[in-house]
């Protein structure tokens, strides 16, 4: 890169905030998913005004520029595979505002979702999204990537509880899009055109958000099965009879062992599949929905089901669900983690493709996730040295991608595209939908300075 | 690949890269960048692996921002063994670039017992020469801005003792009818900074019937200078001490000192190669102790005297992480009457003293250290607990920059004061 750009970036931002060494470039290089591509240049500003200058130099010199959170995504969307500029946005951390009375919260593009989380809480509210990463993510990230999280069954995911936003737009011009009141329509919803566009047609920066009522009790059942399928028939069924728990996940018994070999919580080691599900609302709500979860499982085919009376016994159940992707690390390195989703009718077949596939492949695969709303995380866990079954990884994957479309479902359910599933966008939107993207990307963005190499530019 | 990074591979490619350790680490929480993470300088030294990256100065610099707190090891969902990996290249690192000239002589000057010891007794008589009383007789100020010894300006240091711990006590202290034959190993900074708390680990010890040794030919426990990536010193400090202990025929070998103790307990595993003074650092490693580690194993020796005080404590890293030793001060310290035990948040979170990171990292490590002084504060404790130096050193230096009541005591010191032998 031309050393007049990065000198220009320093006057803007302030040398201590620019980074074009080597050694902190590969640092940036890189999100959660396996492969590197290094920035030309990092730059860290800290407002808007400096941000709207950080893209005219990029628009005047033709540089990409791809802006970037905690990078803790896994399908690569903040990764600058063009290089050009990394634009880390983890300076703009304030919570404007927490309007308890209208129940809307202002927040930076920067602020960690967990803090906002706890934040939420304090003032009595709260905010659903929970994605895996919620510690160290970022809320400009969760609305990039569309995040999601165990909750979505019951809650929804990130889009559903963004009612505007602050955007700088390619040509540095500056534009709300939408607004705080919850029920506006005023003309389409522009918003939602961000949501889920990874940086590609703007920099958000700032974000209006819905808050919802604390649910005031929960409880949570786990459900055993010698039977894979059943478990699966069984999140079918109990969404097609109309309850819908909080949160409502599967693990297969590979997952299983892999838990409880890794925490020693006392998972039943022999079951082919478990349900761990939880509903939440009033005490007598839950008392009547917690049965009625119970006489699915049992339809369905259940041995047994454990409901956890205590808040440490709730505790250790959702500490094994978290704990998957440690222990799963423990048996292979390289964890290739898709989030493939189909609709919920379909979750019995999905499983069995799945394992077919796994087979086929010769490949280790565990299989957990969000099977309340359709959102399987078949993982492979492989070794990203081991070429040769790489390249069986990459064909396995493929295969899933196909299986999802074919049976109505999509290639993410809260991930997003990024690099990984750039070259399979088009099987999901066909040659129209895709083209319709290209060309709304053109108009927005004609010199396609932001984030190109994905979704329609990839 | 070259051989000499073969020994990373299977730390190098567990690293799944989620970024948890970006929730963990102080000096990320600090500066906000992402060379300061686990997982950004795992994937640096995946760098050096593939021949992308050579061992560059700039490397060494970013290798060394870091406190070696080990919150990552404890943080990181996939068990990479963090410590082991940024020390190792650390290693390399100074093989290659060689360290700054006032570590590197600092480091010498280590392996040269009687040397160092005459220059820290001549360091306690003329320390007035470069040094000014701080206000309210909270320690030292430099006269003079001396940043190549890692000094700055606000920073309060503690005075060198006038009389080393070692000098005021025998080498071995006898009771009348000893249970048990120990030897404590003192370290450097309780032999020259806080010799009043050795001295209270010795009258427990001697309270619970122990014959106490105190190896007068032991040296530095080499932890300065191997995190360093200073081997050679490192190794060479590692086999004096080991030699000297393995020859006592101790029962146990107290410390009290967590940098010490982990060095002693675990980290000479991974610098000694001989496989000899291997065979006898295993035999000696299991008998290292943290004292409240040695006096909970013991059992409270007698009836404790009332302490009237409202107390906070606060986890050295290394005795937390390094040596798993947690509870037991907690224990010992809400067994005493009349002491309002008052636990403190994020107690277990480095206090950013990080041994020679606060000489070369100042900035970021008082950043650190004042969320740990407003953690303490808020607690409303008079005094805090701990069982490391270093810790009371920096903490000490931050309470006084914030002119606080606040006052840091060893726990050794608070318990001896219930064993009323004071």
């Amino acid at each position: 890169m031309q050393q007049q750009i990065i000198a220009e970036l320093k006057g803007l931002v302030g040398a201590q905030y620019v980074m074009d060494q080597l050694e902190d470039r590969i640092c940036y290089s890189f999100d959660a998913t396996f492969r590197d591509f290094l920035p030309d240049v990092v730059v860290k500003p800290g407002n808007v005004e400096e941000i709207v200058a950080i893209v005219k130099l990029a628009g005047k010199y033709q540089v990409p520029l791809t802006a970037r959170g905690a990078a803790t995504g896994l399908s690569g969307g903040s990764v600058p595979v063009k290089g050009g500029i990394s634009l880390v946005l983890t300076r703009l951390d304030k919570i404007v505002d927490i309007d308890t009375e209208n129940r809307v919260a202002i927040v930076e593009t920067g602020v960690i979702t967990e803090t906002f989380v706890n934040a939420v809480n304090q003032a009595g509210l709260f905010y659903p999204p929970d994605p895996a990463s919620a510690k160290t993510s970022t809320i400009g990230g969760n609305i990039a990537e569309c995040a999601g999280g165990p909750k979505g069954v019951k809650y929804g995911i990130t889009r559903d509880y963004v009612l505007g936003m602050e955007v700088v737009l390619p040509d540095g011009s500056v534009v709300e899009l939408g607004n705080k009141v919850d029920s506006e329509m005023t003309g389409p919803d522009w918003g939602m055109l961000l949501v889920g566009s990874e940086g590609t047609l703007g920099i958000v920066t700032k974000v209006y958000l819905k808050l919802v009522d604390k649910p005031s009790a929960k409880q949570t059942l786990l459900a055993i099965f010698d039977s894979l399928d059943d478990a699966a028939r069984t999140v079918s069924e109990m969404i097609a009879s109309g309850i819908i728990p909080t949160t409502l996940e599967i693990m297969d018994n590979l997952t299983i062992r892999a838990v409880e070999d890794y925490l020693k919580v006392g998972l039943p080691v022999n079951a082919e599949a478990i349900l761990l599900i939880e509903v939440d609302g009033s005490a007598a709500a839950i008392a009547k929905q917690a049965d009625r979860v119970m006489q699915v499982c049992k339809r369905c085919g259940a041995t047994e089901i454990q409901a956890a009376s205590t808040p440490a016994d709730m505790d250790k159940l959702w500490r094994a669900r978290r704990a998957i992707s440690p222990a799963c690390g423990k048996i292979n390195p390289t964890k290739i983690s898709e989030d493939a989703t189909v609709p919920r009718s379909q979750i019995p077949v999905m499983v069995r493709r799945l394992r077919e596939i796994a087979q086929k492949y010769n490949l280790k695969m565990v299989i957990f996730g969000h099977a309340g709303d359709g959102n399987l995380h078949p993982n492979i866990l492989s070794n990203k040295h081991d070429h040769e079954e790489m390249e069986r990884v990459e064909q396995a994957v493929e295969e899933l991608f196909k299986a999802a479309l074919e049976l109505g479902g999509t290639l993410s359910g809260e991930h997003g595209i990024g690099y990984m599933k750039a070259p399979f966008l088009k099987w999901e939107t066909g040659e129209t939908g895709f083209a319709v993207g290209k060309q709304l990307k053109q108009v927005v963005d004609p010199q396609e300075l932001l984030n190109p190499g994905k979704l329609f530019t990839a | 690949m070259d051989k000499k990074y073969e020994a990373w591979q299977n730390q190098l490619v567990k690293c799944i890269r989620c970024g948890t350790c970006r929730s963990v680490c102080p000096v990320f929480q600090a500066a906000d960048n992402e060379n300061t993470t686990a997982r950004g300088k795992v994937r640096l030294l995946e760098a050096v692996s593939e021949g992308k990256l050579p061992l560059t100065p700039e490397l060494q610099q970013r290798m060394g921002k870091c406190l070696l707190c080990k919150a990552c090891v404890n943080g990181c969902p996939s068990g990479v063994k963090t410590d082991e990996l940024f020390l190792s290249a650390r290693k390399l690192l100074a093989d290659q670039n060689g360290l700054p000239l006032a570590k590197k002589l600092a480091f010498t000057g280590l392996t040269y017992r009687k040397l160092f010891d005459l220059g820290l007794k001549m360091g306690a008589v003329f320390q007035g020469v470069v040094f000014k009383e701080a206000p309210k007789g909270r320690g030292k100020l430099a006269r003079i801005p001396m940043p190549s010894a890692g000094l700055s300006q606000r920073r309060i240091i503690p005075p060198l003792a006038s009389a080393p711990l070692r000098t005021r006590l025998p080498e071995t202290n006898t009771v009348s009818s000893p249970k048990v034959r120990v030897a404590f190993y003192t370290g450097c900074m309780l032999n020259y900074i806080y010799p009043e708390a050795g001295e209270a680990i010795v009258k427990i010890l001697k309270a619970h019937d122990a014959e106490v040794v105190i190896p007068a030919k032991q040296s530095c426990c080499g932890t300065p200078a191997f995190t360093s990536g200073d081997y050679q010193v490192g190794r060479y400090l590692a086999e004096e001490n080991i030699k000297i202990l393995a020859d006592g025929d101790y029962d146990d070998i107290v410390t009290g000192c967590a940098s010490c103790g982990a060095a002693l307990k675990h980290e000479y595993g991974n610098i000694i190669e001989d496989p000899k003074v291997k065979q006898l650092w295993e035999k000696i490693s299991k008998k290292v102790k943290d004292i409240t580690e040695f006096i909970v194993e013991q059992g409270i020796k007698q009836e404790l005297r009332e302490v009237k005080a409202k107390i906070t404590y606060h986890d050295p890293c290394h005795l937390v992480r390094g040596m798993g030793v947690s509870q037991q001060p907690r224990q010992l310290l809400q067994a005493i009457p009349g002491v309002e035990y008052a636990e403190m948040k994020d107690a277990a979170k480095c206090c950013g003293a990080g041994g020679t990171f606060s000489m070369a990292h100042y900035e970021i490590s008082r950043t650190i250290n004042d969320w740990k002084l407003d953690n303490a504060e808020k607690t409303g404790a008079a005094i805090l607990a701990t069982g490391c130096s270093a810790c009371r050193m920096h903490i000490t230096d931050g309470l006084g920059q914030r002119s606080s009541n606040m006052k840091v005591l060893h726990t050794a010191e608070i318990i001896a004061k219930a064993y009323g032998l004071n």
